[in-house]
C-alpha cells in the first residue's frame, strides 16, 4: 500500500517535470493581483438567537449576584423615607438631608444621555460614496479598481505583471504602491498566493496566450489612496455584483464569508 | 708575637698602621680599602607584621555569619510555602458580614427554568452549526491557496519556493479587533486620575 502511494507520488512528479519540460517557454504571462481588505471596524449586529441567549445570560447573572453598595444605599434611603413619613422619633436628620441614591442614579443617567456615540451609519453611507473607507463599518470591504485590459476597462482587483528577478510577493508590494500611491499602508499576511485565476487573451500578445493571476491577500492598515485612481471599497454583495463572472468565482474562493 | 701577627692580618681594615714596625713599608697600598658601602637598594616595603587574632574571636565571628545565613535560609523556606495572596480572589470581610442584607430575593418559576434549558440546547445546536460552517470555510480557503501554489509550481519552481518561505516580518503580529461603537472623530477624552494601588511584594 505504502509502496503504491510512493509510486503514485513519484509518477505525479515525473508527469509534472515532463509537462514543464515540454513547455520550456512559458506561454502565459504571470500576473499578480492584490486583494486589499479593510476589516470591520465595529462588531456585527447580533442575530435573534444571539440576542436571546445574551439576555438569558444577563438575567442569570443578576439573579446570582449580591446587591451592590449602591443598591444597599438605595434600600437604606427607602427605609429612612418611610420613617420620615411616619414622623418617627429616631430619624437621623443628617442621614436624610444627604443626596439619595436615586438622585445619584438620575444624575448619572443624565450624563450618559448627554454623551453622543458616533453613528454606525456614516456620512459616506448616507451619500452612497463607495470610494470612502468610512462606509459600512460592520462589514469587510475589498478594494476594487478600474483596470485597462486590452481595449475596455474592467472593475478588478489591482493587478500587474510579474517582472523577471522579483518574487511574487515583491510584485504584489510594487503593485500596491503603483496603483494606490505610497501613502496607503497595507499588511500582507503571507508570502504565498491565496488564490488563482487564469484568462486567455483574445489574440496572442508577444507570444503569450493569456495570463495566470496569482492573488495576494493584504489587510488595510492606514493611509489614503491617491486621488488619481478610481477605486471603490466594496462589500461582499457589491463585490459579487461588480466583478466579471468567472473572475468573481475565484475571488470568492479565498474570502471569508459574512454571516449577516 | 702572636698578637702582632693577628694585627698584621687585619691591617687592611685599619686606618692607621697597628704597629710602628711597618714604618719602612711601601707608601702605596695595593689593598682596596672598603670603608664606604652602599646599602642594598630596597624595592619594596618591609612586610608588616601580621596581627595575630584570638582564635576564639575568629570562631565567634564565623559562627555569627553562619547563623545569619541560616536564618535567611529558614525565612526563605518559610516564605516558599506561603503563596502571594491575590486580593481579588478573597471575599472582602464586610461583604461576608452583610451577606443577609445583600442577598437578592430570587424566585424563578419552573416554566422559566424549562425555557432556559431549551434555549441552552438550541444555543448549543446553533454554535455547532456555526463551527461547522467556519471549518468548511477554512477548508475552502486552504484549498484555494493549495491550488494557487500548485499552479505556481507548474509555472515556475523558483517562484514556488520563494512563495512557501515563511514571512518572518509577521512575528510578532498584533491586530486590534472590532469594537462595539465606532470611534468619534477628534474626540478628546476627559482627563482622569490614575492611582496605582497595586502592592509591592518584593522583600
Amino acid at each position: 500500500m505504502i509502496f503504491k502511494l510512493l509510486l503514485q507520488a513519484e509518477l505525479k512528479l515525473c508527469q509534472r517535470t515532463f509537462a514543464r519540460g515540454l513547455s520550456s517557454k512559458p506561454a502565459w504571462d504571470i500576473v499578480t493581483g492584490v486583494c486589499i481588505e479593510r476589516l470591520p471596524v465595529i462588531t456585527p449586529p447580533l442575530n435573534e438567537m444571539q440576542k436571546k441567549y445574551k439576555e438569558m445570560l444577563y438575567t442569570i447573572e443578576v439573579e446570582k449576584s449580591l446587591k451592590s453598595d449602591h443598591e444597599v444605599r438605595h434600600d437604606n434611603d427607602k427605609i429612612q423615607a418611610e420613617l420620615l413619613k411616619n414622623e418617627s422619633a429616631d430619624v437621623d436628620l443628617d442621614a436624610v438631608s444627604k443626596i439619595t441614591a436615586q438622585d445619584f442614579e438620575d444624575a448619572a443617567n443624565e450624563e450618559l444621555a448627554q454623551f453622543k456615540f458616533a453613528d454606525i451609519v456614516t456620512e459616506a453611507d448616507k451619500k452612497g460614496d463607495k470610494s470612502s473607507l468610512e462606509r459600512c463599518l460592520q462589514r469587510h470591504l475589498v478594494l476594487v479598481t478600474e483596470l485597462q485590459l486590452g481595449k475596455d476597462k474592467k472593475p478588478l482587483l489591482p493587478q500587474g505583471k510579474w517582472v523577471e528577478g522579483e518574487t511574487l510577493r515583491q510584485t504584489a508590494e510594487r503593485i500596491v504602491s503603483e496603483h494606490c500611491g505610497p501613502e496607503l499602508k497595507v499588511q500582507f499576511v503571507s508570502n504565498a498566493p491565496c488564490g488563482f485565476y487564469k484568462y486567455k487573451y483574445p489574440s496572442e500578445i508577444e507570444g503569450k496566450v493569456g495570463a495566470k493571476v496569482f492573488f495576494y491577500y493584504a489587510n488595510y492598515k492606514s493611509g489614503k489612496l491617491t486621488n488619481k485612481v478610481k477605486a471603490n471599497w466594496l462589500t461582499r454583495t457589491e463585490l459579487m455584483d461588480t466583478l466579471p463572472d468567472r473572475y468573481k468565482k475565484s475571488v470568492h474562493e479565498f474570502l471569508i464569508e459574512e454571516s449577516f | 708575637m702572636f698578637n702582632l701577627s693577628i694585627l698584621k692580618q687585619f691591617s687592611r681594615l685599619s686606618l692607621c698602621p697597628a704597629t710602628k714596625a711597618q714604618i719602612n713599608a711601601r707608601p702605596v697600598s695595593t689593598a682596596t680599602a672598603l670603608q664606604f658601602r652602599m646599602t642594598e637598594p630596597l624595592c619594596a616595603e618591609p612586610m608588616k607584621k601580621k596581627k595575630k587574632l584570638d582564635p576564639q574571636i575568629i570562631k565567634a565571628r564565623e559562627d555569627r555569619r553562619r547563623k545569619k545565613i541560616e536564618k535567611q535560609i529558614r525565612r526563605l523556606q518559610k516564605n516558599a510555602q506561603q503563596l502571594k495572596p491575590i486580593d481579588e480572589m478573597e471575599v472582602p470581610l464586610h461583604l461576608l458580614d452583610q451577606l443577609g442584607k445583600r442577598k437578592r430575593p430570587v424566585d424563578v418559576k419552573p416554566e422559566v427554568l424549562e425555557a432556559r434549558a431549551l434555549l441552552q440546547k438550541e444555543w448549543t445546536r446553533y454554535k455547532r452549526e456555526e463551527y461547522m460552517s467556519s471549518v468548511a470555510q477554512i477548508d475552502r480557503i486552504m484549498a484555494a491557496q493549495r491550488r494557487a501554489l500548485d499552479k505556481l509550481y507548474e509555472e515556475s519552481e523558483d517562484l514556488y519556493y520563494e512563495a512557501i518561505m515563511p514571512d518572518l516580518s509577521l512575528i510578532p503580529y498584533t491586530i486590534k479587533g472590532p469594537v462595539a461603537t465606532p470611534p468619534i472623530k477628534d474626540y478628546e477624552s476627559p482627563d482622569g486620575e490614575y492611582i496605582d494601588v497595586s502592592k509591592k511584594w518584593d522583600n
